[in-house]
């Protein structure tokens, strides 16, 4: 395989991990906050912040480490008939397949895009007491998108140099 | 194109492309944007992908998705049920059958205290099974007891799997939780029925435990281990109590019950580095493909509604086929469980309940009362080969006496227990609804 294609496999996958790791961490400070929500009610002051703050974590949490999740190979297949092929011809048929994976997660990037940029020019806030803006929020969703296609493409390079009979 | 003609071709193809393996959100998003691109490219269509991302942050109680999977992850690596299993086998080793009994009690517990039924797979498994085989119960009884054990961890309190169905019925999370708990302990007790009833007429399949072993227990020894039980029920309290009283809602009930899970493996010196590593990743890996799956599912189930295909299939049914609504229930039961036999269980999960749920509220029916018919009928898709969850993971996990053939046959009597379970519930709804009808309607 050329070298640049080799490096952006590399370099991809470890951003994601590193960025998927950050996301994973994040899961403490959802519940941090939650709790804290919790106790700050429970003695008198409830905050108005929390209920938003944590649901925006989630929205982190499972957009950043979408990539993350997928280099641990946890995305389901139906494997009726994947499971009885060899790593070839599941890499053959993945690159062949593949352009619908890519195609779906365009059309989210597509929509993403065109509500961060709603967002960022009208100064979108979220309805209620806190009314925080919301581009941030839809910065990382877009993100997180698209790292899953960078790291989907990452996938299709290694699935044809184990064509060509390499391993990256 | 008429609308029967996109509808079926977007399931055709669906079907199609899944069978080639790809990763299934992939599959399902892409012939739902491509529908959407089709049907309302001109007017915004390729927003829809992307505006279900805001459907899920706003559904609230998506937030104990993850804590109840973390939750039963670290239940499960720091071993803390372990000692819960010693306690049934010393108490209930003297029955016949009583160590399958006792580890369906065990399975009760354990899912009281998560939400999917891979800590009671990996539990029962890991720990039951090799004790059960060492004092020569039988493999295929044994490898059903578990199977069928953990799979309750969906339907009773909290489970993961009513969280999504409630996000797509837009019903309340805290009554479909409600209305799961008898239906799980009659489900319990058929299990245990069965049990007790096999091993009464052929006591080889589940012998006592022997005299001597059972001299080796001192009986101090029998009631400290009683202890062991304090712990878990410990958790559940620690987790429920504050918001049956009405101090925390159930999001942070399910922060608690994660960080207490956490605080009895401190406690109990089992979280090591490793442990912690483990239910971090396998937690993240876990909800994000649940997550990225629903994304998908919930852009496919909003162009079938845009599409009014339920109205077409309901017409079909009542008027083309002229049945009554009971009859197109049992069909969608039996279809579902059919389904279940062949395709993978998550998709099961999020195809079916966008699909068949419209239906069910076109019909009538009440919908938490479904939503427990639902989670039975995923119970029973968790068991069924060629492809059920439990069935792989108890083939990863089980020693290698007991073969694929036993795991198959295991689970026979165990889902026909389960359909019956079924019917029980169907005829008799108010098993599943009294609780939370008594509950919220004083």
């Amino acid at each position: 395989m050329p070298r640049f294609l080799v490096a952006y496999v590399r370099w991809v996958e470890r951003f994601n991990w590193l960025f998927g790791r950050i996301a994973m961490y994040s899961l403490l400070a959802l519940m941090g906050v939650m709790l804290y929500g919790a106790l700050a009610r429970a003695f008198g002051s409830p905050p108005i912040w929390t209920d938003e703050m944590a649901q925006f974590l989630l929205m982190g949490y499972f957009m950043i480490g979408g990539a993350y999740a997928l280099q641990l190979g946890s995305a389901v297949r139906m494997d009726l008939l994947y499971s009885r092929w060899s790593d070839k011809t599941r890499a053959l048929v993945d690159i062949l397949t593949v352009g619908s994976l890519l195609f779906y997660l365009i059309v989210l990037l597509w929509g993403g895009w065109e509500s961060l940029q709603y967002a960022l020019e009208y100064g979108e806030r979220r309805r209620g007491l806190w009314r925080p803006y919301m581009a941030p929020v839809k910065a990382i969703m877009v993100l997180g998108i698209l790292m899953m296609i960078l790291q989907v493409l990452a996938f299709t390079i290694r699935d044809i140099a184990r064509l060509k009979g390499e391993e990256i | 194109m008429p609308t029967e003609m996109i509808a079926a071709l977007m399931f055709g193809s669906l079907l199609l492309l899944m069978l080639t393996g790809q990763r299934m959100f992939g599959v399902i998003g892409f012939v739902a944007v491509v529908a959407a691109l089709f049907l309302w490219g001109d007017r915004g269509g390729h927003d829809i992908a992307f505006s279900q991302a805001f459907k899920l942050m706003n559904w609230f109680p998506l937030i104990t998705l993850p804590m109840f999977i973390f939750m039963g992850y670290v239940l499960s690596e720091s071993r803390l049920a372990d000692d819960l299993y010693r306690m049934f086998h010393v108490w209930f080793g003297p029955v016949p059958g009583g160590l399958a009994i006792g580890t369906i009690v065990l399975m009760v517990l354990i899912s009281a205290m998560n939400g999917l039924s891979v800590a009671g797979m990996a539990i029962g498994s890991t720990i039951a099974l090799p004790e059960l085989l060492k004092r020569n119960y039988d493999k295929r009884m044994v490898t059903g007891v578990i199977q069928a054990g953990s799979s309750l961890g969906i339907l009773i309190p909290p489970s993961v799997v009513m969280v999504l169905y409630a996000m797509i019925a837009r019903q309340p999370v805290a009554q479909l939780w409600l209305a799961g708990i008898l239906p799980g302990l009659m489900m319990a007790s058929l299990f245990i029925a069965y049990i007790w009833l096999r091993c009464r007429l052929n006591p080889a399949l589940g012998p006592v435990l022997s005299a001597e072993e059972r001299a080796a227990i001192s009986t101090s020894e029998k009631y400290r281990l009683l202890l062991a039980g304090v712990l878990p029920l410990g958790i559940f309290l620690v987790m429920m109590v504050p918001f049956i009283l009405g101090y925390t809602r159930l999001v942070e009930s399910s922060v608690i019950g994660a960080l207490a899970a956490v605080a009895a493996s401190v406690y109990k010196k089992r979280m090591t580095r490793q442990v912690w590593e483990t239910c971090l990743v396998q937690t993240l890996s876990v909800s994000c493909m649940f997550l990225w799956i629903i994304l998908a599912a919930l852009a496919f189930g909003a162009i079938f509604d845009g599409l009014r295909a339920v109205e077409f299939v309901r017409d079909f049914f009542i008027t083309d086929l002229g049945l009554n609504r009971w009859q197109i229930l049992i069909l969608m039961q039996l279809s579902f469980i059919l389904m279940g036999t062949f395709l993978d269980d998550t998709a099961m999960l999020v195809i079916v309940a966008p699909l068949y749920v419209p239906i069910v509220r076109a019909l009538e029916f009440d919908l938490v009362w479904y939503g427990v018919l639902y989670t039975i009928t995923c119970q029973i898709a968790y068991m069924t080969p060629p492809f059920g969850y439990n069935l792989f993971l108890m083939r990863a996990m089980a020693p290698s006496s007991v073969s694929l053939a036993d795991i198959y046959r295991s689970i026979v009597p165990f889902v026909g227990v389960m359909i019956l379970g079924l019917a029980l519930i169907m005829i008799f709804p108010q098993i599943a609804l009294w609780l939370p009808q008594t509950l919220y309607n004083p």
